[in-house]
């Protein structure tokens, strides 16, 4: 730290650790707001604000249960993956609008493997309890990421085609440019196509229902069915982080990439973190609004879902070249 | 291979045909009629909001005249016309698709596609036109025939014809605005008779066959 | 100062409304009147230099004039022949109701049709022919049997749809056009032609393949040709008669406004090409189709198909006197189809059947409209002394002085098929013998009149046309053909 023309300013590696503490922090606050805005809408009092932080709390507190079949993979796992959720925020526009050291590490597909990397350990964990529920949600897991897998690669194409990389940064410095940007075809589809995959993602409504306790209807939440404790914890942590990482690259790459810190001024970050924080719990109302407004797809209808995104995101890569942009 | 950006108005306009025709394939897989027709008023909806922009951008005070008429007539009447008739039909579902939905998105795509690579390779370029929507708008058009080639219910059928003219409204306000207002109150009283006259045939074909298919219709041939 | 042209656009429209709330004589009385009147008004035209009406909305070129007298014509006739296709039946379709509908909508269906060749603006033409196709669409569907609503609903569906095309080519026209005039101008026929030369060419060439194949739809021309047959059998036979040999026609009309634009923008080349293969395709597949019909208001279809391909083929040769032909062929061929309808109806009306395997001996038992049928059949066949005969002669003769003489041979060959399917047909069903009690009277003379006029008309388009026709006729001609 040193001191210049009377303000702080923080060295880059501080910004970037700073960029993953946010999201580690502020990620159980997201989710809690969020589904405290859920009950208020349909009229339930709801969970505390900060009921996450509490579950977790609670969680590590508690004593460990491994199913009798399961190896070490059951253990690493959840390690893995939060692990996998710490690296991400590296490769993203979390706070600032300049690139940070390590951004350049990984371009948005870098930053869907390891995300994928996250979901394949938590797929072999699923396997290894030799509970049915968990391994059906493993395999409904593959199945439909290998569906929506398209669509994501139609957006990174269409990001590649409007900016020449496939850095994050650069898109949303294109997006900054001028509202043209904004609004040519080409971006908005691709911008609604990459929210259905948010919506996929995060497994909310039409796909699957975060709150239910149905086995039959989970895809993704099954597979920790088997976790408890400190693990659990990690888990729900990390589905959290994971939330919040993707509506960073929804509002600060693809449609509100501004009130990111231009310096390295503590109070140029500081006010960062307020307008992330502020945008963050927007896309968490839509959430709940979304999630009050429609019904949950049945399980054979979901494939309809993804192609309907997958139409959008291929509908962006057409528009670039034949529909005005 | 950065393609080029395009400017505010012609951005917003491209992407507003865009929803048209994104309505369109919507329509071409809605399975219940109801939802085809409110599809419809949705699709004239965007249709009248992209008048209104492009009479307010060039100033085409005309524009306004038909988005109003288009308002009225598209997005209200016609679907209530159709609306009242499918309640006293009170057939709620026609199983009428010909072919797979995944098959219909497809070859949909593909003839989309055509049609803006056939009006790309024609050069209707010009800096105050949002001309790609002009591809997007033969697109809607070609997509409502697949609607009616492959979905054999009256509405549906009826439906593809209501949407082909939107298609058409599409191109002739990207370029066409200037159309004279007679003209085109002209074409929006021609719109409405012949809703009339399809209104007239669903329910003579509904009061004799007790069905809103077409399949029953194969008596002509030769 | 005269108002022919509105009063042209006036009378069928007012005798369709009053025909509606008056009792159904003198509905009859109203349209043979308004159809008598608008004929007469329309020969007034013939020597007229070009009037235009309505602030320039109305135009009536010798191209109109020669179209106008096609349609009033069957209007004129067929408000006769309805007149004794509804009399004193025991049809059951037929009730006061009926008859107020029928009337009402073959008057407002003629006003439509007349309105098309009568409005100056590419715009308006496609809302004139629209309205026929919602009005004809109504009229085929009168009936209220299966077929009629089978054969209403495809043709509703089918002929909306290429309409669709075909005002998507009107927008394409006017975007052209706004290269030239910017953007705020009427497409009007005059200013159009002026500065055609002028228009991209691409889009022009896009304009003209969706306007053929848009307004193609309502000609019939093959493959868009598929409600044609459906609707002229379903349909009650006045209607079939109008749709027959008035509105394909007028369908053709308006792809021969294109096809002006497109000649002065393109040079000639190019929508020759067009029309001869949309052509070569109608008169193919209706030669093959008129062998092997058992219906007989089908058969009289797809003849009219196999017209239609004549006149696109004939359109595509070089020479005025083909394009000469080409206009007498519309009038000849509404004047036959016209006839074959009514006779059509009468046998219809006779034997309580279309299936022609049942229809035996007309000539005896219809001693007057029976032998007037073979004589329609005949021209249709292109037989001197008719005016077919000599509208085709003149289309034949103008392709083999153009460079596209193989054409030629190939639509002699095809004619000739068409001859035999047809010839066929009329020695089945009308030189044999009669059936066991049926009884030698006509129907009604009604109809017997309006087919007598119906022949006088071709035996004087093929005698000796009036100097003035083949005056109007080559002006319209060298209309078409004008070099800028």
């Amino acid at each position: 730290m040193k001191v210049n023309d009377g303000a702080m300013t923080l060295a880059l590696a501080t910004i970037q650790a700073l960029q993953i503490l946010t999201i580690v922090i502020v990620s159980p606050f997201i989710s809690g707001v969020t589904s405290h805005l859920e009950a208020r809408i349909q009229g339930r009092r709801g969970p505390r604000i900060l009921q996450p932080y509490y579950d977790i709390k609670k969680l590590f507190r508690k004593e460990t249960l491994v199913p009798n079949d399961a190896s070490w993979v059951f253990m690493a796992a959840p390690i893995v993956a939060f692990t996998c959720y710490l690296i991400v925020p590296m490769l993203i526009p979390v706070l600032t609008n300049y690139p940070l050291p390590l951004g350049y590490i990984g371009d948005i597909l870098g930053g869907g493997f390891v995300l994928s990397l996250a979901s394949f350990s938590l797929a072999l964990a699923a396997l290894e309890t030799n509970s049915p529920f968990a391994q059906l949600g493993s395999s409904r897991a593959k199945t439909f990421g290998a569906l929506i897998e398209p669509s994501i690669l139609f957006v990174a194409f269409t990001v590649a085609v409007i900016t020449t990389t496939d850095l994050p940064y650069f898109e949303a410095a294109a997006a900054r440019s001028s509202i043209s940007q904004i609004v040519r075809p080409a971006h908005v589809l691709a911008v609604i196509a990459f929210f259905l995959v948010v919506l996929n993602d995060t497994g909310r409504i039409p796909v699957e229902t975060h709150s239910g306790t149905l086995e039959f209807g989970m895809i993704e939440e099954a597979r920790s069915l088997e976790y408890s404790g400190p693990l659990f914890g990690l888990l729900k942590w990390g589905s959290a982080m994971k939330q919040l990482i993707l509506y960073v690259l929804l509002v600060n790459v693809f449609t509100a990439p501004w009130g990111l810190a231009g310096t390295q001024k503590l109070s140029a970050l500081l006010l960062a973190i307020v307008a992330f924080i502020a945008k963050a719990l927007v896309v968490g109302l839509v959430f709940a609004m979304i999630d009050n407004s429609f019904s949950k797809l049945r399980l054979f209808k979901i494939t309809e879902f993804m192609a309907a995104t997958f139409l959008l995101a291929f509908l962006a890569v057409v528009a670039l070249f034949l529909g005005g942009g | 291979m950065a393609a080029l950006v395009p400017s505010t108005f012609s951005g917003i306009a491209d992407f507003m045909a865009i929803v048209v025709l994104l309505s369109e394939f919507a329509m071409l897989r809605a399975p219940l009629s109801r939802s085809q027709i409110k599809l419809y008023s949705f699709q004239s909806m965007v249709v009248t909001v992209l008048a209104i922009f492009i009479a307010a951008d060039r100033h085409i005070d005309g524009l306004y005249a038909v988005a109003a008429i288009s308002l009225i007539l598209k997005v209200v009447v016609i679907p209530a016309i159709v609306l009242r008739l499918l309640r006293d039909a009170k057939v709620e579902l026609v199983a009428s698709n010909r072919i797979g939905v995944a098959s219909m998105v497809l070859i949909s795509i593909l003839v989309s596609i055509f049609a803006m690579v056939v009006i790309d390779g024609l050069y209707v370029h010009s800096k105050s036109l949002p001309t790609a929507a002009l591809g997007v708008a033969v697109a809607v058009v070609l997509v409502s025939f697949l609607l009616v080639i492959f979905r054999s219910d009256v509405v549906s059928q009826a439906v593809g014809f209501f949407s082909l003219e939107n298609g058409v409204s599409v191109a002739s306000l990207v370029v066409a605005a200037g159309l004279p207002l007679i003209v085109e109150v002209a074409f929006f009283f021609d719109l409405l008779v012949a809703v009339v006259v399809f209104g007239v045939l669903m329910r003579v074909h509904h009061g004799r066959t007790q069905s809103l298919s077409t399949d029953l219709l194969d008596q002509l041939k030769g | 100062m005269n108002f022919i042209l509105e009063a042209i656009l006036i009378i069928p429209l007012s005798a369709a409304l009053v025909s509606w709330w008056v009792t159904p004589r003198i509905g009859k009385i109203l349209s043979v009147l308004s159809g008598t009147s608008t004929f007469v008004l329309t020969l007034t035209l013939v020597d007229s230099k070009t009037p235009t009406a309505l602030a320039g909305w109305l135009r009536a070129d010798s191209l109109s004039v020669v179209f106008l007298i096609a349609v009033s014509f069957l209007y004129f006739t067929t408000s006769i022949f309805a007149t004794g296709y509804v009399h004193k039946v025991g049809d059951r379709s037929v009730g006061a109701k009926y008859e107020r509908r029928l009337f009402a909508g073959l008057n407002l269906f003629c006003w439509a049709m007349m309105a098309a060749p009568l409005v100056s603006s590419m715009a308006l033409l496609w809302v004139a022919i629209e309205v026929t196709t919602v009005i004809s669409a109504l009229l085929v569907a009168i009936d209220n049997t299966e077929g009629a609503t089978e054969a209403s609903w495809k043709y509703v569906l089918i002929a909306s749809m290429g309409l669709g095309i075909a005002l998507f080519a009107t927008i394409l026209l006017y975007y052209v056009g706004s290269t030239v005039f910017g953007h705020n101008y009427d497409l009007f026929y005059p200013s159009l032609f002026g500065a055609a030369p002028r228009f991209p060419h691409q889009i022009t060439e896009l304009a003209f393949v969706l306007a053929v194949l848009g307004y193609g739809t309502k000609v019939g021309l093959v493959p868009v040709h598929t409600w044609l047959p459906d609707a002229h059998s379903e349909a009650p036979t006045p209607v079939s008669a109008l749709l027959s040999g008035a509105l394909l026609a007028i369908s053709f009309y308006a792809i021969l406004r294109y096809f002006q634009v497109t000649v002065l923008t393109l040079g000639p080349r190019f929508p020759r090409d067009i029309l001869l293969a949309f052509g070569l395709a109608s008169l193919l597949l209706a030669a093959l189709y008129l062998a092997a019909q058992r219906d007989l208001k089908r058969l009289l279809a797809y003849s009219s198909i196999e017209h239609m391909g004549i006149l696109a083929i004939g359109m595509s040769f070089a020479a005025p006197i083909a394009i000469v032909g080409v206009l007498l062929h519309v009038l000849a061929h509404a004047a036959a189809k016209g006839t074959a309808f009514f006779g059509a109806g009468s046998i219809v009306k006779k034997f309580g059947t279309k299936d022609m395997t049942r229809i035996r001996g007309v000539v005896r038992v219809l001693p007057f409209s029976g032998p007037m049928m073979v004589l329609a059949i005949l021209a249709l066949s292109a037989m001197p002394p008719f005016g077919v005969f000599r509208s085709e002669f003149l289309i034949i003769y103008g392709g083999l002085s153009s460079p596209s003489s193989a054409v030629v041979s190939v639509l002699v060959l095809l004619v000739t098929i068409a001859f035999f399917g047809l010839s066929y047909f009329a020695t089945r069903t009308m030189l044999t013998p009669a059936l066991q009690g049926m009884v030698s009277k006509e129907t009604s003379w009604w109809i017997v009149t309006a087919m007598a006029m119906g022949v006088f008309a071709l035996l004087i388009l093929g005698l000796h046309p009036p100097s003035q026709l083949s005056d109007l006729l080559s002006r319209a001609a060298s209309e078409l053909v004008v070099r800028p």
